[in-house]
């Protein structure tokens, strides 16, 4: 299944380097260390596909790489999930709505909505890993009559660490959606729902055909080999699990090395990947 | 293009003509501001010891009869570290591109470091076109020149073609006080231009002989066609455990690579907190935080497998993508490593040796 791209950035004569000004024009806080952004570039959409990702900074702080959390369709708009993990997320977080910050982008290969048409779709997301995956799901949601089954299955270590969970709730309730979720342990918060790492949503689903069916998986690296290993026992076949993969970025371009997974750059041949193209790479899961 | 010759004498004074000459306009030169700037010329130099590339004050300075230099020449289209954005701390509207680079002659480069920057110059043209790297690049006129002495650690015969002919401008041939000029670009044959040349009367046998005059020690103990697969069936080989117990980590053997090209990009701010700029500057897949994620995964985090990817990048990956050997032979970091390890002859032979 061949990769998507999007608008790739407009080529610049000065430098690949040159970062847009992007205005946060809303920011909410999800958790005690992850926050919600929206921004707007000035003078263009930004043209991302599902699952791509952009490097945001902050002038004098730094540079990072954010998956872009929100489908396409939203125009000049787009949205980021950004957790707190050091000097450049911790730059970000203090931004302020009105203020700017540098964005170049999009970057990588997004998940191939396209090619999945007419096909069942069971998203696993662990974690932020629910913030790539969301990109993708809303833009299955907008298109909904194009796919057959739409399963999504989220995990978290705990109650306070949901995201999204406005659109959790709704996700419940939808009947045209099969809505599993799980927490690794309730760590003393009312919880009613399933505990238990993510893998144990799986036997909840029954028979879900594997042929006609694309598992979306997205979390901590830790999670791969496990859901893997429990799609294995649902008789997925390898180049039926498309996977998004995290790594330390710097230039998003495939030149600076820090992402590279054996002979692949995870910045420009992935971030995602259909595992059936990848499962041979001992530096990949 | 064509095969000339030149005394060494008249070569220097050709030099230091070139020193304060100022580049033509449509050639190297600034083309936003539109004039003409002077040559910056790089020659290797004698430094205690060693030789290095440095900027000449005088062509006697020259010493191109040399075995490596302590630094490639990379140096000067990657430098370990130069400004990539300027701006104003904190608003994102004042980010600016810094890249405006002189003209630039470099004088006496090995044809090994040549591959190596041909190798560079597809690795930073590709894709993304990273002109950072391109525009010093274009603005350069390289002059190389066949090695004259011995080096015990190099190789490059085994791991190198024809490719450093397609970096060079111009490649030399040191025979009894002459130089052999071949003049391979437009570029070349343009910075040449009012140089003392005279007809060729060396035998063509006789110029190749003395280009290759000078007989590695060392080999690739096997075809380098045969390396990527080699290392694909070895990726559990004992020697990553066997070389990464004894590396230091200190990434001395990427500091003098001439192909080694991964980066760190990161920001600075004046005293003042009114500018800084973005900086990029070389970094190193042997040490330890190459690979950590701001969340603390460490996709690299033993020193066995940071050793194996050096060693695969040079032998497989870049061989893959783009068709050329991504080691050079120079041998620097074989003459380099604190532990004695770093050789990809070394590597390859204990590979071989030890087989699993």
């Amino acid at each position: 299944m061949d990769k998507e791209r999007g608008n790739t950035q407009k080529k610049r004569n000065s430098s690949l380097y040159l970062p847009e000004v992007a205005t946060l024009i809303n920011k909410r806080e999800m958790t005690p260390d992850d926050s919600f952004f929206e921004f707007q570039l000035k003078n263009r959409s930004l043209g991302h596909l599902p699952g791509q990702f952009a490097e945001i900074s902050v002038p004098g702080i730094g540079e990072a790489p954010i998956s872009i959390s929100s489908p396409p369709s939203k125009s000049r708009k787009f949205e980021m999930v950004i957790r707190r993990v050091g000097s450049v997320t911790g730059a970000l977080h203090a931004l302020k709505v009105g203020d700017s910050a540098g964005i170049r982008g999009p970057f990588g290969a997004a998940f191939p909505m396209a090619a999945l048409k007419g096909r069942n779709l069971l998203f696993i997301s662990g974690g932020i890993g629910l913030v790539p995956a969301r990109s993708a799901i809303l833009y299955a949601l907008e298109h909904r009559q194009d796919y057959k089954d739409i399963i999504i299955l989220f995990g978290c270590r705990e109650p306070a660490q949901r995201l999204f969970t406005d659109a959790l709730a709704q996700w419940q309730k939808r009947e045209d959606i099969i809505f599993h979720e799980s927490v690794d342990r309730t760590n003393g918060a009312p919880w009613h729902g399933n505990v238990g790492v993510i893998t144990t949503l799986l036997p909840k689903l029954g028979k879900v055909n594997p042929v006609d069916t694309y598992a979306i998986v997205v979390g901590p690296p830790v999670m791969y080999k496990y859901v893997i290993m429990g799609l294995h026992d649902m008789d997925f076949s390898d180049d039926h699990i498309i996977l998004s993969l995290e790594r330390r970025m710097k230039c998003g371009v495939g030149k600076c090395g820090h992402c590279q997974m054996n002979d692949k750059y995870v910045c420009r041949d992935g971030p995602v990947f259909n595992y059936d193209r990848i499962k041979h790479l001992q530096e990949a899961i | 293009m064509e095969i000339l010759k030149i005394s060494k004498e008249d070569f220097n004074s050709f030099i230091d003509e070139k020193r304060t000459a100022s580049a033509p306009l449509e050639g190297p030169g600034d083309s936003i501001s539109g004039h003409a700037e002077k040559w910056k010329t790089i020659g290797v130099v004698k430094k205690g010891a060693n030789f290095v590339f440095a900027e000449l004050n005088s062509a006697a300075e020259l010493c191109l009869d040399y075995d490596v230099t302590v630094l490639p020449p990379k140096k000067y289209f990657l430098p370990p570290k130069e400004t990539l954005l300027k701006f104003i701390p904190k608003k994102a509207e004042s980010y600016a591109a810094v890249n405006h680079p002189g003209p630039i002659a470099l004088i006496g480069v090995h044809h090994y470091d040549l591959a190596a920057i041909h190798l560079m110059d597809r690795a930073f043209s590709e894709g993304e076109r990273d002109e950072h790297y391109m525009k010093r690049r274009e603005n350069s006129v390289l002059i190389g020149i066949y090695p004259t002495k011995h080096y015990k650690y190099r190789f490059s015969s085994s791991v190198i073609r024809g490719q450093f002919r397609k970096a060079a401008d111009i490649m030399l041939v040191a025979m009894n006080g002459f130089f052999v000029v071949e003049i391979l670009t437009e570029k070349g044959k343009n910075y040449l231009q009012g140089a003392e040349l005279q007809e060729n009367d060396f035998s063509l046998a006789d110029i190749e002989a003395a280009a290759n005059k000078i007989k590695d020690d060392q080999k690739i103990p096997l075809p380098i066609e045969l390396v990527p697969e080699f290392l694909e069936k070895n990726h559990d080989h004992s020697a990553w455990d066997y070389f990464g117990g004894k590396c230091f980590s200190c990434a001395s053997c990427v500091l003098v690579c001439p192909t080694c090209y991964c980066f760190d990009v990161r920001d600075e701010v004046d005293l003042t907190l009114e500018a800084g700029k973005r900086v990029r500057t070389w970094d190193s897949c042997m040490l330890e935080d190459f690979a950590l994620t701001g969340e603390g995964f460490n996709f690299r985090a033993g020193r066995g497998a940071r050793f194996r990817h050096r060693i695969y990048r040079k032998g497989k990956h870049l061989f893959e993508k783009y068709g050329y050997f991504g080691c050079v032979g120079c041998g620097r970091c074989a003459g380099s490593c604190t532990a004695g390890i770093a050789g990809p002859v070394k590597v390859l032979k204990y590979m071989l040796e030890h087989k699993q």
